[in-house]
């Protein structure tokens, strides 16, 4: 008897000890390239040639003031918080407007109009880069700031529609009956029952937008050549393959273009992660 | 009313773009004013389409294109449960700890990822050095025979951490009395597993399937930085194809817009396919 828990014990052993490998291997992967990155960023490129995996023999920041200053760093981080900002800012209204009228204040064109945003998840957003291009165009909207916002605004609705209404709908009809028949407007009762019950909700509309549009990079792209209204990802882009071969200054505005994320993943991960599975159980 | 600035606001730029882009696919729109330009433009039928299923180009992204979506229905959905199962179990300690760390990668900016790995797998990058202290003698070549391989690295790299969050959420929701119950009757551990736990989720695992597949067909930040579809087309997916159609040299958008529009086919398609593969084997709720 002793002898079979004996192998067991040494057995479960073993296989824990192989599922801390397996762990530690996944994150070992997952943060590897990242220090290896962040390390070489304080290396000037002849050190780099010549020690690829160590540490910096002497530490340099010329690397980050070069990249600051030629980047054109700050307007790019403060274009990227303007657009998130609103953006999200935005959604967040419009999601809650239209999530409170799809769930509580149904008509005849609610299934029609909410079947149309819910399709919306589905769209892909290569399918209407060009007529959004062509329309920019036409419309005077290329190379302004509201020529970015209001794609993005658009792109982020059909998921801030749909999380809202579904958690709009679990609000008690008889909250928002009896405060109809003891005289509240829809405003009121808007302002006052619906947005503050809905704030979970929110959380996770908010901290999709703006991860979502903080990383966004191809509409962006394409629907601005002014240097000024260029985001932090497609700064990025541009100053790093300028320098294909130089790459100390490249990691540099790498980590530049690394930490603001970082620091928000850092702030809010549990919202984050809860954000991420709310937003998968569409389908 | 409440709905309308938003409704606005997305039809503009989502619903009616794609009727838009639908339009020009078939007709012989030729750049100018979109409205009431100089050059107006008509519907001339499906000649787009004719040359675009002989473009051998076109084939060599499609087939890129299924790569990806290979890698992570059957990548990243297994590896990102098989993450989410361990921790789930509470086999190990910090099991917060290491969650956060996997995750991480799916929060950064794919313009940073794409290119901090072209130069890791560059040739005077860390993986030919990383490589050389296990084996002395190599010789790196590049990846010029397979250079879809390090893409393909990267896109597993990047998401697997979404849906371990994915499952890990969902399986919280299983009550473990259930399991634990199952224990006590002398279940193993790979019985609870086969019985209990991929039975409730196979719900998620459809969901998770769909998102992937969708998610693998837009791909298109991490190869635009990492590769830019070459070399020569190697690396090529359906969506960079059609950016180089619309936006590098002469813009050929009547052509750009038939390729969107056979993505946007072959998602619906696959998406179909996955919600039949549901009814046939799982559906045990």
């Amino acid at each position: 008897m002793a002898n079979i828990t004996d192998k067991r014990s040494i057995s479960s052993k073993i296989g824990l000890f192989f599922t801390y490998l397996v762990l530690f291997a996944f994150t070992l992967l997952a943060l590897y390239p990242l220090v290896w990155l962040f390390l070489n960023s304080f290396k000037t490129t002849t050190e780099f040639q010549l020690n690829r995996l160590g540490f910096p023999k002497k530490w340099t920041t010329l690397n980050y003031s070069y990249a600051w200053v030629k980047g054109h760093f700050p307007t790019m981080i403060m274009n990227s918080v303007i657009y998130t900002g609103i953006t999200t800012v935005m959604t967040l209204i419009f999601s809650f407007m239209g999530g409170f009228a799809f769930a509580k204040i149904k008509n005849k064109a609610t299934p029609i109009l909410y079947g149309s945003f819910v399709i919306g998840l589905l769209l892909t957003l290569q399918s209407i880069m060009v007529p959004l291009f062509l329309m920019a165009n036409w419309m005077h909207l290329y190379n302004t700031r509201l020529g970015i916002l209001i794609p993005y605004i658009g792109i982020a609705m059909p998921m801030g529609i749909y999380l809202g209404t579904e958690y709009i709908k679990s609000i008690p009809n008889a909250l928002v009956e009896s405060a109809r028949i003891d005289g509240a407007t829809y405003f009121r009762i808007f302002h006052s029952i619906i947005v503050p019950m809905a704030a979970p909700v929110g959380t996770t509309v908010a901290i999709l937008t703006v991860t979502g549009t903080w990383n966004e990079f191809m509409l962006i792209n394409i629907l601005t050549s002014k240097e000024s209204l260029k985001s932090l990802p497609v700064g990025v882009q541009k100053f790093a393959s300028a320098l294909s071969s130089d790459f100390g200054k490249q990691f540099a505005s790498l980590v530049i273009g690394l930490i603001p994320m970082l620091a928000f993943y850092g702030a809010f991960h549990k919202e984050i992660t809860k954000g991420v599975s709310a937003g998968a159980v569409k389908g | 009313m409440l709905v309308l600035p938003g409704f606005l606001i997305y039809f503009m730029v989502l619903a009616f773009p794609t009727v838009v882009s639908i339009l020009l696919s078939v007709s012989n729109f030729k750049g100018g004013q979109l409205f009431g330009g100089k050059n107006p433009w008509k519907i001339v039928g499906f000649y787009k389409y004719k040359v675009l299923f002989r473009d051998p180009y076109f084939y060599m992204a499609l087939k890129n294109n299924m790569w990806i979506v290979l890698i992570s229905v059957f990548g990243q959905i297994p590896l990102g449960f098989i993450l989410a199962y361990i921790l789930y179990r509470g086999i190990v300690k910090a099991a917060d700890f290491f969650q956060s760390m996997i995750f991480m990668p799916s929060v950064i900016s794919t313009v940073v990822i794409g290119i901090l790995w072209s130069a890791f797998f560059s040739p005077r990058g860390a993986y030919p050095e990383l490589i050389k202290l296990f084996k002395p003698d190599y010789v790196y070549q590049g990846s010029v025979n397979h250079p879809m391989i390090p893409v393909l690295f990267v896109i597993l790299w990047m998401y697997t951490g979404n849906y371990l969050i994915i499952f890990i959420a969902n399986l919280q929701k299983i009550d473990s009395s259930v399991i634990e119950a199952a224990k006590i009757d002398g279940a193993s551990e790979m019985q609870a597993l086969r019985y209990i736990i991929l039975p409730a989720l196979s719900g998620v695992i459809v969901t998770s399937a769909i998102l992937a597949i969708s998610g693998s067909l837009k791909s298109f930040d991490l190869i635009y930085v990492m590769t830019a579809g070459g070399p020569a087309h190697q690396t090529s997916v359906l969506s960079v194809y059609m950016y180089d159609k619309a936006f590098i040299n002469a813009p050929d958008y009547p052509m750009a817009n038939a390729i969107s529009t056979v993505m946007i086919v072959i998602s619906f398609a696959l998406i179909g396919l996955t919600k039949l593969a549901e009814k046939k084997f799982g559906g045990r709720e």
